[in-house]
């Protein structure tokens, strides 16, 4: 289970390996992470081998975070307004990989619905770090990052509102992928904010995720967002060959001078991304400094907020405790609902949700919900300005490695800097967006991600490949370097 | 616009059919504040009122709606196995009409 997809294929294929082998190796090694780590929501382990076919997938085990609708097996959101809730339906991503024999072995631990970013809100607990335990995994797809760093497996699926594959995968030293909007369909994804949540995958390589996304992806009927991709081809299109690409950094972002009192951590982080740019220029890729309104990035954080808030206070009205979830108490159906609502939401969760709500009424929607609209369409209209000069753009993800479990990411502070959140700019405008590691400090890994323009994922993926061939940190496996004092 | 209070907080709460504990009400107006702050300054963005408010990532999409035509619909006992209780084809719940509120 510490092997490439195409590692795993080949020996399946050969005889050497059989699915069932896998899938008991993945099994154990799921009871012996989720007792460290608590990484899962749900083990399956009546998990049945497949026929070994010509496909990639076949016979091989994956992840899936738990807010994919998986018919007959648990899926809770991580929330306990759904702690029983069992679908008589599965979302379309994992129905394709089923249909290609790929083998689900767990449900992954999620923040709450997607709403957060620390892999800490979950209902089944915190998610640790499996490079150091006493730092967070991030989120909101914190098990599956978890568990694909651990060698669980060689993928999980994942899902991305503001970064939700691409900094958990940072923090844990993987890779994670969240292709062009509505390139996977979204059918039987729990919705957290509609016009920015993207299904997508974490895996430790990226020929790795153009081959889940290759066949997960596609148009489908149930999800009206979903658009033929018929023709791209990603797995096909990786061949390193870069040379003369375009990349761009933004200065606002990526220069020490701009931070009053950076941290240690922040100084290494930034010098670390430099060098890497000297990885891509190695490569024959010409990257340049690009300035962009340091007005328009500082907003960014909240406008994420406002937009996510409004759209999940919208989403998840429906979530009564009626139809499905835990029967709240009380002597009429009002009370049952604010019961089952109060106990069962968590304080974040809470908190947004007002939050939207405010937001959405009509005499603070120009101030608030359509200012943040229009600030959305300012920042795409600057990153797709960049994309007609640049084929990518490459920056640091986060301020550095993992936080500590005990600084609390999902408050949002004044300090807050663009920096942490400056990926939710592939969630506004749809872009494809990949997340590799690109170094380690104090021995927790650092991540770099590209993103580039609409439909341009096979560009992006090749990017991210040939950087990822000239380092050292393609299908690496967390090594536990810190652990909390018992 | 009203101003966002403590009592408006556990209003919309309220609205929402959310109970809020007194610090989980703190920490909203604290979060609020900032997002406040911050797209206050959002308003004095040069031409920002002229910006058409994007509500989608795809700007070139569009949309393909399907056949008109009417498909099986999920088996009753499928839509009704989540549900705590039923009675028969029917989710139960306490009287609405003519009960105590």
């Amino acid at each position: 289970m510490d092997k490439t997809i195409e590692e795993l294929h080949n020996l399946l294929k050969s005889g050497e390996v059989t699915s069932r082998e896998l899938i008991e190796e993945s099994l154990k090694k799921s009871h012996e992470i989720q007792e460290k780590y608590n990484a899962f929501v749900t083990i399956l382990d009546d998990a049945k081998e497949t026929n070994v076919t010509d496909h990639f997938l076949s016979g091989i085990p994956f992840g899936i975070k738990d807010n994919y609708s998986t018919k007959d097996i648990l899926s809770t959101g991580s929330s306990n307004t759904l702690k029983d809730y069992v679908p008589f339906f599965t979302a379309t991503a994992v129905q394709k990989l089923l249909d290609v024999g790929a083998v689900p072995v767990n449900k992954t631990v999620l923040d709450e619905f997607g709403m957060g970013g620390t892999g800490t809100t979950g209902h089944t607990g915190i998610v640790k770090n499996p490079w150091d335990t006493t730092r967070m995994t991030a989120g909101s797809s914190a098990g599956s990052a978890c568990a694909v760093a651990s060698g669980v497996y060689p993928y999980a699926l994942g899902s991305d509102t503001g970064d939700s594959i691409r900094k958990p995968a940072a923090y844990c030293g993987i890779v994670g992928y969240k292709p062009t909007y509505g390139m996977i369909s979204r059918y039987g994804l729990f919705a957290f904010a509609s016009s920015l949540d993207h299904c997508g995958v974490l895996t430790r390589s990226v020929a790795d995720a153009a081959i889940v996304t290759d066949t997960t992806k596609g148009i489908d009927e149930h999800d009206m967002t979903s658009w033929d991709s018929s023709d791209i081809h990603l797995y096909d299109s990786l061949n390193g060959d870069v040379k003369d690409k375009k990349l761009c950094y933004i200065k606002e972002l990526c220069d020490i001078e701009v931070y009053e009192n950076p941290t240690e951590e922040l100084k290494k982080h930034l010098e670390n991304f430099m060098n890497s740019l000297e990885v891509c220029k190695s490569l024959g890729m010409n990257v340049e400094e690009v300035s962009v309104d340091k007005q328009l990035l500082d907003a960014l954080p909240s406008v994420y907020v406002a937009i996510s808030c409004a759209e999940a206070t919208s989403n998840m009205s429906n979530l009564t405790g009626i139809i499905f979830g835990p029967r709240g108490e009380g002597k009429n159906v009002t009370e049952m609902m604010m019961d089952h609502r109060t106990k069962g939401f968590s304080p974040l969760i809470k908190r947004r949700f007002i939050i939207g709500s405010y937001i959405l009424q009509k005499e603070n929607q120009e101030r608030y919900f359509k200012n943040a609209q229009r600030v959305r369409r300012m920042l795409v209209d600057t990153w797709k300005n960049l994309f007609k000069s640049y084929d990518a753009v490459i920056l640091p993800v986060g301020s550095g490695p993992a936080k500590h479990l005990d600084e609390s990411k999902d408050i949002l502070t004044k300090d807050t800097a663009a920096l942490e959140e400056h990926l939710q700019v592939g969630n506004f405008g749809g872009f494809p967006s990949i997340t590799i590691p690109n170094g380690f400090i104090n021995d927790l890994p650092v991540a770099l991600n590209i993103t580039g323009n609409c439909y341009d994922d096979e560009n992006v993926l090749n990017i991210a490949y040939a950087i990822e061939s000239k380092m050292n940190y393609k299908n690496q496996i967390a090594k536990e370097v810190h652990h909390e004092q018992i | 616009m009203s101003k966002f209070t403590s009592e408006l907080v556990d209003d919309l709460a309220a609205k929402l059919l959310i109970g809020l504990s007194p610090e989980e009400n703190q920490m909203v107006l604290d979060e609020f504040a900032i997002i406040d702050e911050n797209l206050s300054k959002v308003d004095s963005f040069q031409n920002i009122k002229t910006i058409e408010p994007m509500t989608h990532c795809l700007d070139d999409f569009t949309f393909t709606l399907r056949e008109d035509e009417a498909e099986p619909s999920i088996p009753i006992e499928d839509a009704l196995r989540n549900c705590d209780k039923t009675e028969g084809r029917e989710v139960e719940v306490p009287k609405v009409v003519g009960g105590e509120n």
